[in-house]
């Protein structure tokens, strides 16, 4: 997000994790140590003294330290490595009993963590625990978090739904925060509450900072209850999408605040603002994705760092997006939607792999420490309760949510092919969850133009912990009992892959014949696009690519290498055979062997299985299991014995090693 | 004379239609206009006239979707086979399978509903008219699916054409011994297969929004 920079922040030093007490004792130690440089000689563990150089301070001089301990010299990533390494430990620790991540979302674990923690900090050193800086967070702890989500995001579904998921990004979001503004000032003006000193202004400004739903607890929070794909992508596109509205609106009431008057010229400022801001953010997100794209085409003499330019690209896109105080999340997801279509036909297998796993792994640390750190500045001396405040905060949240739902979805139902059920309504609206970006922004609030800071931090901590906690363990039971429609994690097959193009140049036939322009019009206008120039430009080996036959592909290696792994060509070829080889002439196969092998291809195939993208935090492709696995292997080699006996080929490995030929000139 | 040659400017009624009317009398006047277009101000449609749409050519399987405008199972004929021409009417009847879902209907109506649009697919891909989609007729789809991409051998586009049949009698008839032959994918397998995916609500065209700008030449 941009334009935080607010007062400059004193960087508190992470302070270390008290549980390692012994880390601690011996950095206590250290600590002495290294301040006085001037100790007893007795009191350091010395060899038998050398004699005192002939300098005045001989006095001071130490001895020849055997064993030392530096401690500060090591501190930040030592703390670093200590905090993280807690993160993941944690984690461990909730998979062990298998039950917990079913029932209690993961956020909420990990906020409790924070919260011992940060209470053990306290306790033991009886001042507030370091507070969770904003310049960590947005920098390096949110873009991790967002690069994954934007990378495996399904475009298609995202593109299909765009409207609707841009019309509550952004209309629902104003929506939010006027209303919960403007009702808070309302009730602020009620002089029982003690109240009457926070300004329309502030009251707007607070509104705006906790109506963003925050895509790091959606992310959290739906990834285990696997609702159908589409309100996934609504509730989810929703929350990156409103980043670019609570970026201008936040800024704009800020400035609002510390303006003197305010102009009519400035709220139209306000409205280019947002223009600015989003499409600047996805126009240079876009824009870094093909150059990225176009790096890795040139990339296939270095395998080794081609995921590093994929990191370094999006990353450079929200740092990018940031300086010009546009909306990095936006940026960034755009960079990693555009970089995905075109670096996967470019990077090698490996690079793919890698790229996959390093970002779930980055990802998955960010969301545990963010959680962390959430917890462990909940504990302290910044809050201001008021229980008019923070109750009347929570109440106008949900309301002014479920609400904004319910209109906006009256309205968009009108334009939408499929219109969105009173159950799809309500996981969107109760799926509305606030999270770490409001938690960063309230503590960027400046405390000289906010004298009241103290009262917001709580009611927005009270309003965080309430829908991580309460709606996150509870949407589970509701989508259960709501029997909304779950995602299919069937596994694609050739054929789905088929029947699904299929139905699309149906669906775009019958479309031309009416003379509709609908979204396949323009899907297909695009891809026209693509295929002439952008493809051309970005990527190296251009073979226009069917998915069917990259599926199909994919797949037949898989089969193959599993067939080579099970030992099928294990015997040795006759010498006959080899030396026919050798000598460039390969026995040429009759019509029938030819016939046996496609045979043997097609009975061969229908065990494929390969599990896509599901919407999994943890975990990417799945291995066929063993079990399976070895079934397969046993009914080829049978079939395949079979077929071998029924042709009269002369030997046994003739056919074999032809097969593997034939297979290799097909595929490889 | 256009408005003279058709049947009556005011467009027929739906109660041809077997199911529930729902296509409003303005989509039926879009759809109108859209066939006066087509079929150059005549009464009936031939399959040339299906060539003027520029878009179209551009469709892989457009040979099938231009079939199945005349596929007299489609057009709820008795009999069998191709028709020559269609009037509105048929025009009308064959839009009608791209109809979106409607709020209120129960079980039984979403449940017929999804047949028939089913059974449109199914007649594009058995394009022999025997109820059975065959290996060869399946082989047929997806050459045609896979014919705008000039890299591909048609040993490929048969291995996967094949691979997709050995799924499809995976899923409908189980475990296979090695000797036994798949006849061919019926209607009952061919929804057995489209189970997972809901088709009632992807299978429409919006008429709504329906301008007629893409001319025909």
């Amino acid at each position: 997000m941009g334009g935080r920079g607010g007062p400059p922040r004193r960087t508190a030093p992470l302070v270390p994790v008290p549980v390692l007490v012994a880390v601690l004792a011996a950095a206590g130690a250290a600590e002495g140590r290294a301040t006085s440089e001037s100790q007893l000689p007795g009191a350091s563990a010395v060899g038998t003294g050398p004699p005192p150089s002939p300098s005045g301070a001989a006095f001071e001089e130490t001895r020849l330290h055997v064993f030392t301990l530096d401690y500060p010299h090591v501190q930040i990533p030592f703390e670093i490595t200590l905090w993280i390494l807690l993160a993941s430990l944690a984690k461990i620790g909730f998979h062990l009993y298998h039950k917990l991540p079913s029932i209690v979302p993961e956020s909420c674990l990990l906020i409790l963590v924070g919260l011992l923690l940060g209470g053990i900090i306290f306790g033991a050193e009886e001042k507030s625990p370091p507070v969770m800086n904003s310049d960590v967070f947005f920098l390096y702890l949110l873009p991790p978090i967002v690069l994954d989500a934007g990378y495996f995001m399904p475009t298609r579904l995202f593109f299909e739904n765009f409207g609707t998921i841009f019309w509550y990004a952004v209309v629902g979001t104003l929506w939010n925060a006027i209303g919960i503004g403007i009702s808070l000032y309302g009730i602020c003006q009620i002089s029982a509450f003690g109240l009457t000193d926070i300004t329309l202004l502030q009251n707007l400004l607070f509104g705006s900072l906790i109506s963003a739903v925050d895509p790091v607890a959606v992310l959290a929070v739906f990834e285990n209850i696997h609702v159908n794909e589409q309100l996934y992508i609504l509730v989810f596109g929703e929350s990156l999408l409103n980043d670019a509205i609570t970026v201008v609106l936040y800024n704009l009431f800020k400035s609002f605040c510390q303006m003197r008057t305010i102009k009519v010229i400035d709220i139209f400022a306000g409205i280019a603002n947002f223009f600015i801001v989003g499409i600047g953010g996805v126009l240079i997100g876009i824009l870094l994705g093909f150059v990225a794209a176009f790096t890795t085409r040139f990339t296939h003499k270095i395998r080794v760092i081609e995921p590093l330019f994929v990191f370094l690209y999006s990353y450079l896109s929200y740092i990018t997006a940031e300086m010009f105080h546009l909306s990095g999340i936006m940026a960034i997801t755009a960079c990693a939607m555009t970089m995905n279509k075109y670096v996967e036909e470019n990077v090698s297998q490996k690079s793919y792999t890698t790229i996959k796993y390093f970002m779930k792994m980055l990802s998955s640390v960010s969301e545990t420490l963010i959680f962390i750190f959430m917890g462990v500045s909940t504990v302290g001396k910044n809050h201001e309760w008021n229980w008019a405040f923070v109750s009347f905060t929570l109440l106008f949240c949900l309301i002014w949510r479920a609400l904004g739902v319910f209109v906006l979805t009256q309205i968009i139902n009108v334009f939408r092919t499929i219109p969105l059920t009173f159950k799809d309504q309500f996981i969107i609206a109760y799926g509305g969850l606030r999270g770490a970006i409001c938690f960063s922004l309230v503590f960027l609030l400046p405390p000289a133009v906010f004298p009241r800071k103290k009262l917001f931090i709580t009611a927005v901590i009270v309003v965080i912990f309430f829908t991580v906690f309460i709606q996150g363990i509870t949407i589970r039971p509701l989508v259960e009992f709501l029997d909304v429609k779950r995602s299919n994690k069937k596994q694609p097959a050739v054929s789905e892959e088929i029947y699904n193009r299929f139905f699309d140049h149906v669906k775009t036939g019958i479309e031309d014949v009416c003379g509709h322009w609908g979204h396949n019009f323009w899907r297909d206008k695009f891809k026209k696009f693509d295929n002439k120039y952008l493809r051309r430009l970005l990527i190296r080996e251009n073979q226009p690519k069917s998915s069917i036959v990259s599926l199909y592909k994919k797949l037949e290696i898989k089969h193959a290498i599993e067939m080579a792994e099970s030992g099928m060509i294990s015997k040795v070829p006759s010498s006959v055979s080899l030396s026919e080889y050798h000598e460039g002439k390969i026995k040429p196969l009759s019509p029938t062997e030819m016939e046996n092998m496609r045979e043997i291809l097609t009975k061969n195939l229908y065990q494929i299985r390969h599990r896509t993208m599901s919407y999994n935090r943890h975990s990417l492709a799945a291995d066929a299991s063993e079990k399976q696995a070895k079934e397969i292997l046993i009914r080829r080699r049978h079939s395949l014995r079979e077929s071998l006996r029924k042709t009269n080929s002369l030997s046994r490995e003739t056919p074999v090693l032809a097969f593997w030929l034939f297979y290799r000139k097909q595929f490889f | 004379l256009g408005a003279a040659l058709c049947p009556g400017s005011s467009p027929p009624s739906p109660s041809p239609l077997c199911f529930p009317p729902t296509v409003t009398s303005e989509q039926i006047e879009h759809l109108h206009r859209r066939f006066k277009q087509l079929s150059r101000d005549q009464l009936t449609i031939r399959k040339e006239n299906f060539d003027s749409i520029p878009d179209l050519e551009f469709n892989p399987i457009r040979g099938k979707i231009v079939h199945a405008f005349f596929d007299k199972r489609n057009l709820r004929q008795e009999s069998d086979g191709l028709a020559d021409e269609i009037n509105f009417e048929d025009f009308l009847t064959i839009m009608s399978y791209f109809r979106p879902i409607e709020m209120n209907m129960d079980e039984e109506q979403l449940d017929r509903f999804r047949k028939e649009k089913l059974k449109f697919l199914f007649h594009m891909y058995d394009s022999d008219h025997d109820g059975k989609i065959t290996l060869q007729e399946y082989r047929n789809v997806v050459e045609e699916l896979l014919s705008g991409n000039p890299h591909l051998e048609k040993e490929s586009a048969r291995s996967i054409a094949d691979g997709a049949m050995m799924e499809a009698a995976s899923i409908c008839v189980g475990q296979m011994g090695p000797d036994q032959v798949y006849e061919g994918i019926t209607f009952e397998d061919f929804l057995k297969m489209w189970q997972g995916i809901d088709i009632e609500t992807k299978m429409h065209v919006r008429f709504l929004n329906m301008e007629t700008i893409a001319h025909c030449y």
